[in-house]
């Protein structure tokens, strides 16, 4: 006899989901599935039409969580459409916020987890190195991005402005300072990931890893052509579910894949673990990275280059893409530019690529285990979200006549 | 008190030669920033710098001695200061800016700090305030009209730029021209007509030339911090000082003209708020002392 349990909605992560896991007699789950449940906003749908400036501004709003992985994402995008070739030192400033907002997302994400991983008498050291963590590298976001959430200073083309020398000193001593505390906490929570106990091959799939770059992101390194997307209709066997799942499946190769930090890990750094106690184990591993990069990165920016190419804002229709590795995953922006306004704008994002391998990952373990699952992986899903409730009272959403958005 | 609060007040100078000899008068903001910087009590300052055009002054991070000195000198237009705040501290890094403001921007300061909507983490990195003493500001457009009609001068030939003994005084390289401050009565900014201070009441430190003698400027310590650094200054001999005159054309001046922009920008507040305009103060029945600056 099989039973339904409903998770509705996930908590301690960022957006609306559900997570419904069938069980057996024993409480094993034999069939999860997870889904987005956060109403669409249709930034995508916002910036057609209008600059391609507009479009780093309106989309780094799509989630507070993750604004700076998504503006880069952005300009990177138009960067590609307009041809654009940005100056190192501009890239070299892209690269540090980039790699200062991974460690404090990270820092967040153990923020949530305290409570599951965290026995009582840590608890305040815990969290009190995940704020002078946060601390020290928002100060990077906030020096380099030009503010601390929704960086005003990446702009399509390169930076709006170098920073100072007396910054770039200040900030590679405060980076230098943070090492030792930073592999302290990475020791910490390594330790009390391994000490919780979580039963061995917990949160394992087959689905392989996705990823372009270490740290940054890689357009490269993403085929467009071997990127399909389904609707979730076609994807949960759930009709119930079908009807009510918010976001697309993305494909890669036909199959649904994993993004994130462990699936950088396993492309580029060989990680071979997988299941959550890896997730977490590579997500603070990673932070290290990051760590070393923004602090070789100081080490040798140079503050008087330049960091503004010209260009023509006019566009060709080219196709741009911009990939970036964010915290929770590989997010691309795709946009194309002609006449001077953005012809098309689509973001393909780090949750919805883990949207379909979650609820599978689940299965075989007791469902008490499943939201462990799920917050291993660390879903956002407000950007995940592309397909709009049309019935408020069932929650429907249309359906094959749908559009997308 | 017309005055606002303060510590206490002074005539000084810079000792500084090259700063008298670039300064408007006494040389306090640029002689003091400089101090400041080589003390290393404030480590930057937002000041009014040169730009590409004449006596068109361009809000500037001065990270040293040489780009304070370049922003001596009194321009009569308008330098958005506050607005490169934020780049200062974020940017160019400081963490303790020193920034020259007319009152107006001291108040805009203070308001930043107190309510930091959109500056969290930066207006609290402002370490020195110096307010400089102001009747009025006009629009560069205003400014160089006035210029070149009233005083029939070529506004690229003009070398300095002063105001005093009722005057508007334009210097040239052989030559002294002035015309009655009446006369650029209209040509100010419209703000200007509602504004209540005159010495910069909020600021850590305010100085003008009104009830100096010439060369000279009066100083007013307002502030703990305001106070310490001008008095560190006086003991490393960088600036000295002489006793306030009281008499008419010292204290009693001073205190004359701050009640006059008072009584005049009273004035127009209470007529524009009978007509229902937004004006950014109390009308004056609505205040214990109708002088005072809310």
């Amino acid at each position: 006899m099989s039973e339904k349990i409903v998770i509705s909605p996930t908590s301690r992560q960022e957006g609306h989901a559900e997570l419904v896991m069938e069980v057996d007699d024993e409480g094993i789950v034999t069939k999860g599935r997870y889904f987005s449940i956060t109403p669409v906003r249709g930034l995508e749908k916002i910036v057609t039409g209008k600059a391609p400036e507009t479009a780093p501004v309106i989309t780094q709003r799509i989630c507070g969580v993750c604004p700076i992985p998504h503006t880069l994402a952005s300009v990177e995008a138009m960067d590609d459409s307009l041809d654009i070739e940005i100056p190192k030192a501009a890239k070299q400033l892209r690269e540090l916020v980039l790699a200062a907002h991974h460690i404090n997302s990270h820092a967040i994400h153990q923020f949530l987890i305290a409570q599951d991983v965290v026995p009582a008498d840590l608890m305040v050291t815990a969290i009190n190195s995940v704020s002078e963590i946060r601390k020290n590298v928002q100060y990077v976001v906030d020096m380099v991005g030009g503010e601390g959430i929704h960086p005003s200073e990446v702009r399509i083309g390169g930076m709006a402005k170098n920073i100072s020398e007396i910054a770039r000193k200040r900030l590679y001593a405060r980076l230098k300072a943070l090492q030792p505390k930073l592999d302290a906490h990475v020791d910490l929570i390594v330790g009390l990931v391994a000490d919780k106990g979580f039963p061995e091959g917990l949160g394992v799939h087959n689905q392989k890893p996705l990823a372009t770059d270490v740290l940054y992101g890689d357009r490269t390194k993403f085929e467009l052509d071997r990127f399909t997307e389904i609707l979730p209709e076609s994807w949960y066997d759930d009709p119930e579910i079908a009807k009510r799942a918010c976001s697309t499946i993305p494909l890669y190769d036909g199959r649904s894949v994993e993004v994130g930090p462990r699936a950088r890990m396993e492309v580029f750094q060989g990680f071979k673990d997988k299941g959550v106690v890896a997730q977490h184990v590579a997500r603070a591993l990673e932070m290290k990275t990051a760590l070393s990069k923004a602090i070789d990165i100081l080490a040798e920016l140079d503050t008087s280059a330049p960091v503004m190419a010209d260009y023509d804002i006019r566009g060709t229709n080219k196709l741009g893409v911009g990939a970036i590795e964010g915290p929770r995953g590989m997010d691309i922006h795709m946009a194309q530019v002609k006449d001077g306004k953005t012809q098309f704008y689509s973001c393909l994002v780090p949750t919805t690529w883990n949207i379909p391998t979650m609820g599978p990952a689940t299965e075989g373990f007791h469902h008490e285990f499943g939201p462990h699952v799920i917050r291993a992986y660390d879903p956002c899903l407000s950007c995940a979200t592309h397909l709009i409730v049309v019935d408020d009272e069932d929650r429907s959403i249309i359906k094959n006549e749908m559009v997308r958005i | 008190m017309v005055l606002g609060t303060y510590k206490q007040i002074v005539h000084a100078r810079s000792t500084d030669k090259q700063i008298q000899k670039i300064s408007q008068d006494g040389g306090i903001a640029t002689g003091l920033l400089c101090f400041a910087l080589d003390e290393k009590i404030i480590d930057g300052a937002v000041v009014a710098g040169p730009s590409d055009e004449m006596w068109k002054p361009e809000p500037t991070v001065a990270l040293s001695s040489d780009e304070i000195l370049a922003a001596a000198g009194t321009k009569y237009t308008l330098s958005p200061n506050l607005w490169m705040v934020k780049e200062a501290v974020r940017q160019n890094g400081l963490e303790k800016a020193g920034i020259v403001t007319i009152p107006c921007q001291t108040m805009g300061l203070r308001k930043m700090q107190s309510y930091p909507i959109g500056v969290r983490f930066v207006a609290d990195k402002i370490a020195l305030d110096i307010g400089i003493f102001c009747t009025e500001n006009f629009p560069f457009e205003s400014l160089k009209t006035f210029i070149t009609a009233k005083a029939g001068v070529n506004f690229d030939l003009v070398e300095k730029m002063d105001i005093g003994k009722g005057k508007f005084w334009v210097h040239t390289a052989d030559d002294v021209i002035s015309f009655p401050i009446k006369e650029t009565h209209g040509y100010e900014q419209n703000g200007c007509k509602v504004c209540l201070d005159l010495v910069s009441e909020l600021s850590d430190i305010s100085t003008g030339s009104i009830g100096a003698p010439d060369n000279w400027s009066s100083v007013l310590t307002r502030t703990e911090p305001g106070e310490t650094i001008f008095s560190q200054a006086v003991d490393a001999g960088l600036i000295e000082t002489k006793p306030m005159d009281e008499g008419k054309f010292g204290l009693e001046m001073l205190t004359k003209l701050a009640k006059s922009k008072k009584e005049k920008a009273m004035k127009e507040i209470d007529q524009r708020k009978e007509l229902g305009l937004p004006v950014p103060y109390k009308a004056s029945s609505e205040k214990e002392d109708p002088l005072a600056n809310v």
